[in-house]
């Protein structure tokens, strides 16, 4: 039992993790209607960033506020630079763009810090805590703490504020929201400048779990199973789906992938099953496509005649 | 298509074929990737440009020919394990294509996204096919018995491979189902209502640009002897994109143009890295010409290379002719119909 | 060979469009469908030919119940209809758009399917030209891609292509909409024409009364989803309730 609570909770660590990559997602679709498929590369820059800062020398608390704003602008600009002028282009054509961005960022990393793995400068203080049997490293602890605590925040200001509620205005209807006053484009810009800020954190408390690499950039992939099973229009679902797949995967680590090779070792001559957990998310994703597309708490789409 | 064309592409395809023959071990290679490439790039294409589905699952299907074209070769079926592999993929690929019947473009992309993790994961695990992660050893290709072993040899098979791909995609684009794709492509419900079948047209997409992706896989597991999962990942979906939207989506030619140049370019920047001495930045230069390549041709000229030739080719011709003292040397065509 | 819907009825969330209407077509009977804006007779052609699934009622085509059924079963069935708004189909020229409907036409089985793909395209191409693009005026254009035809011509390949799937009922919703007065009666006649010529039944969904007047055998008037009038043209001209349908109550 113990032990289902630790994969639980590991699975809650690394899933709020997911949940601010999604969320990072889900806003910029809303707001653009563009998949950004260079969120991963967000991720992995912040991570960078805050690695660049802290070896530097500021510390971490600072150095990961400063790496926030950073990729703020960052966020910002990918959007005035690069997708405003893409505005009438094809929806296929801005993810073609998106996936651009995604490999010139990693070229970019790859140029001026090399394709080794580093370990990552320490943000919370080592050691482990114990909670009723289940030991989890502070890490980890402040991982899932601040991962859920920013994408509630998030989602708190999204919907009680006075600019979040401008941010749904613009989302959903921008001529109606331009109609009133809102500066739609700003409002967009923001919403870039937010995902890429929460993403920029979501890769920085990676990085202190797996360490900075360029395979950062990876979870911007896990992060579409994500708000499919979420939905793609649903920032709440994005959160609840992140921790679900978290968890999913987790089980399946520990639990679904030493019960199945036991029985494949005594049944057939298939020694190891891989790595499960990486490929439950995408055969979840397409289960969810087939059966209920618009996730489980999404709108059903409407098909514009 | 004028038999003008047809004879053009038939006389460049013998000279290729009999170049490649005659050069050395590495032009012999190059020819080969690139002729490969094309094919890869010819079959997207025809699923991209033609009928408007959106796949990032081509890196996978290519290891799907690849694994096949291993099987079916090693078990000592000739030369007929490339069409075998081309009807593996094209299987694999209606698989795929199967949730485009319900999904909008962007689910559907995320669906393919999907397959290609899903189809990854699997090239690792399912030993017995595929010797997992070590990979599958691939045996010389034999035609009628004799063992193809040389570059040279590949480079013409490939050459070959790529004018018969060629003439598929421009013959089925004059059938009924071509112009079905277009239509597909333009609107599904404009499709509909004509009173197109939309699922079996999508679906003969998917089978028509499965087996030529599996064909291309095939070739290159013969020319490398061995298929492993790292080398059909993500990045080649990508890359094979790529190599559309800079040839130009909709164009044959371009599909070609745009394979040579993604195939050629780290071969170029490998020769600059030399010249400069940086190995690290090296393989970052390619990436990031890549990856800036895409976003520029998407942002200015999303219709390719090719477009932007014809739009460069009046100024370049008038430019040559003011030099050369003539007045008038481009006489603009008659209003002819846009054909892929 | 009949059309017999009877009931046919669609909501769309709480707005019902189509309420219980009824319509017979006897080949080779020219109908017209009219009413008032909003009305519900494009949705309701929209159930007729497999567009929308009627959330009730049925629809008789020569006996078979063809509700639910996709457009291109109807097709193969001999039911073809034309568009109001076109769109330019970028990348085919006019003879691809009439090909595109006559290898989807309802008398064609697997051979011949089969054959079509090898068939030369030169003897064919004389062949649509010479039985569909020239009634239609559109013989010279017939290689033009169809985004530089005007949007009379574009009407008129939409309708030699729902011909050229050699129709037993043909489907027109607003041909002549958008057409001067002139390319208006000159449609009408090639609508004749055609109906000589084809001996198909046709529905034609109008708003223009001269058109409809001129053309039609059989008038079938709709307001607010239901059929509250039928009959020939002058019977509807002098209707009482015709006129409040289309002009209010006398104050």
């Amino acid at each position: 039992m113990t032990y289902a609570l630790q994969l639980a909770v590991a699975g809650i660590a690394v899933g709020s993790v997911y949940a601010l990559i999604a969320l990072g997602i889900v806003l910029i679709y809303k707001c653009s209607g563009v998949v950004n498929f260079a969120q991963g590369a967000y991720a992995m820059v912040g991570a960078y960033v805050t690695y660049f800062l802290v070896t530097m020398g500021l510390s971490p608390l600072i150095g990961v506020i400063v790496s926030m704003a950073i990729m703020a602008g960052l966020g910002a600009l990918t959007e005035r630079a690069i997708l405003r002028p893409m505005l009438k282009a094809p929806v296929v054509a801005v993810m073609m763009v998106t996936l651009g961005l995604l490999i010139v960022s990693q070229a970019i990393c790859l140029a001026i810090w090399g394709p080794d793995q580093r370990a990552f400068p320490a943000l919370f203080p080592s050691g482990a805590v114990e909670i009723a049997g289940i030991f989890m490293t502070y890490n980890y602890v402040a991982t899932g703490i601040l991962s859920a605590l920013l994408s509630v925040c998030f989602l708190a200001f999204y919907r009680y504020t006075l600019l979040g509620l401008a941010q749904r205005c613009a989302a959903d209807n921008s001529r109606a929201a331009l109609a009133i006053g809102i500066h739609v484009s700003n409002q967009v810009s923001l919403a870039w400048a937010m995902s890429a800020a929460l993403a920029g954190l979501g890769g920085t408390l990676l990085a202190t779990l797996n360490g900075l690499s360029l395979g950062l950039a990876d979870i911007g992939l896990v992060a579409f199973p994500v708000i499919v099973l979420g939905g793609l229009s649903s920032l709440g679902g994005a959160l609840i789906a992140g921790l679900v797949l978290g968890i999913l995967q987790s089980f399946t680590d520990g639990w679904l992938t030493p019960v199945l090779e036991d029985f494949l070792r005594a049944h057939t001559s298939i020694y190891s099953v891989g790595a499960l957990q990486q490929v439950v998310p995408y055969a979840l994703l397409v289960l969810m496509l087939l059966l209920r597309p618009e996730g489980l708490f999404g709108r059903g789409g409407t098909e514009r005649v | 298509m004028k038999t003008r064309h047809l004879l053009l592409a038939v006389a460049a395809a013998l000279v290729a074929i009999v170049v490649s023959l005659l050069v050395g071990r590495f032009q012999a290679y190059l020819i080969g990737a690139v002729a490969v490439a094309s094919i890869g790039a010819l079959a997207l294409n025809l699923l991209i440009g033609a009928c408007g589905q959106i796949s990032l699952a081509q890196g996978a299907l290519l290891g799907v020919g690849a694994y096949a074209a291993g099987n079916f070769g090693n078990a000592g079926c000739d030369f007929l394990a490339l069409p075998a592999a081309g009807l593996t993929a094209a299987l694999i690929s209606a698989l795929i294509g199967l949730p485009a019947l319900r999904l909008r473009g962007l689910y559907f992309a995320i669906a393919t996204l999907a397959a290609q993790a899903i189809l990854e994961y699997l090239f690792k695990t399912v030993e017995p096919l595929t010797k997992g992660i070590s990979g599958l050893v691939i045996k010389p290709m034999t035609l009628l018995g004799t063992p193809l072993v040389t570059d040279q040899a590949y480079a013409a098979l490939s050459v070959f491979a790529l004018f018969v791909t060629w003439l598929f995609m421009v013959w089925i684009m004059r059938t009924n189902i071509g112009r079905a794709f277009l239509v597909v492509r333009e609107s599904e419900i404009v499709a509909r209502g004509m009173g197109i079948d939309v699922a079996r047209t999508k679906l003969w997409a998917f089978v028509a640009s499965g087996f030529f992706v599996g064909i291309a896989g095939a070739l290159t597991g013969f020319i490398t002897r061995l298929a492993n999962p790292e080398a059909f990942g993500l990045q080649l979906s990508v890359d094979y994109v790529a190599m559309i939207i800079v040839g130009g989506i909709g164009s044959w030619g371009g599909s070609i143009i745009g394979a040579a140049f993604v195939v050629l370019l780290p071969e170029l920047i490998q020769r600059l890295g030399e010249f400069l001495n940086v190995p690290n930045v090296l393989s970052a230069m390619r990436e990031l010409a890549f990856g800036l390549l895409i976003i520029l041709f998407l942002i200015f000229e999303p219709r390719g290379l090719v477009a932007l030739l014809r739009r460069l080719a009046p100024r370049i011709v008038a430019a040559a002719a003011v030099l050369l003292g003539r007045k008038e040397i481009w006489k603009p065509q008659s209003a002819s119909r846009r054909r892929l | 060979m009949s059309l017999t819907a009877r009931g046919v009825t669609i909501h769309f969330g709480g707005l019902v469009a189509v309420d219980g209407m009824d319509l017979d077509a006897i080949p080779p009977e020219i109908i017209g469908l009219i009413g008032p804006n909003g009305a519900g007779k494009t949705t309701f052609l929209n159930c007729l030919s497999g567009i929308y699934r009627p959330t009730g009622g049925s629809v008789l085509w020569n006996g078979e119940e063809l509700v639910g059924r996709a457009p291109h079963v109807l097709l193969a069935r001999g039911i073809a209809r034309t568009f109001q708004n076109i769109t330019s189909l970028h990348g085919l020229s006019v003879l691809d758009v009439v090909k595109l409907g006559y290898n989807m036409r309802g008398d064609l089985d697997f051979a011949d399917r089969l054959l079509s793909l090898f068939r030369s395209e030169r003897a064919l191409d004389e062949e649509l030209t010479e039985m569909f693009l020239k009634p239609l005026r559109l013989a010279d254009v017939a290689d033009h891609p169809i985004q530089t035809l005007s949007y009379g011509h574009r009407k008129a390949v939409d309708l030699a292509r729902a011909l050229a799937a050699h129709p037993l009922l043909l489907l027109l919703d607003e041909p002549v909409a958008g057409l001067t007065s002139q390319e208006g009666m000159a449609m009408a006649g090639v609508i004749r024409t055609v109906r000589d010529r084809f001996g198909c039944a046709v529905v034609m969904v109008e708003h223009k009364m001269d058109v409809v007047m001129d053309t039609c055998e059989r008038i079938v008037v709709m307001a607010a989803g239901a059929k509250i009038f039928a009959g020939s043209p002058s019977e509807v001209q002098s209707s009482s309730e015709v006129r409040r349908v289309y002009l209010g109550e006398p104050s």
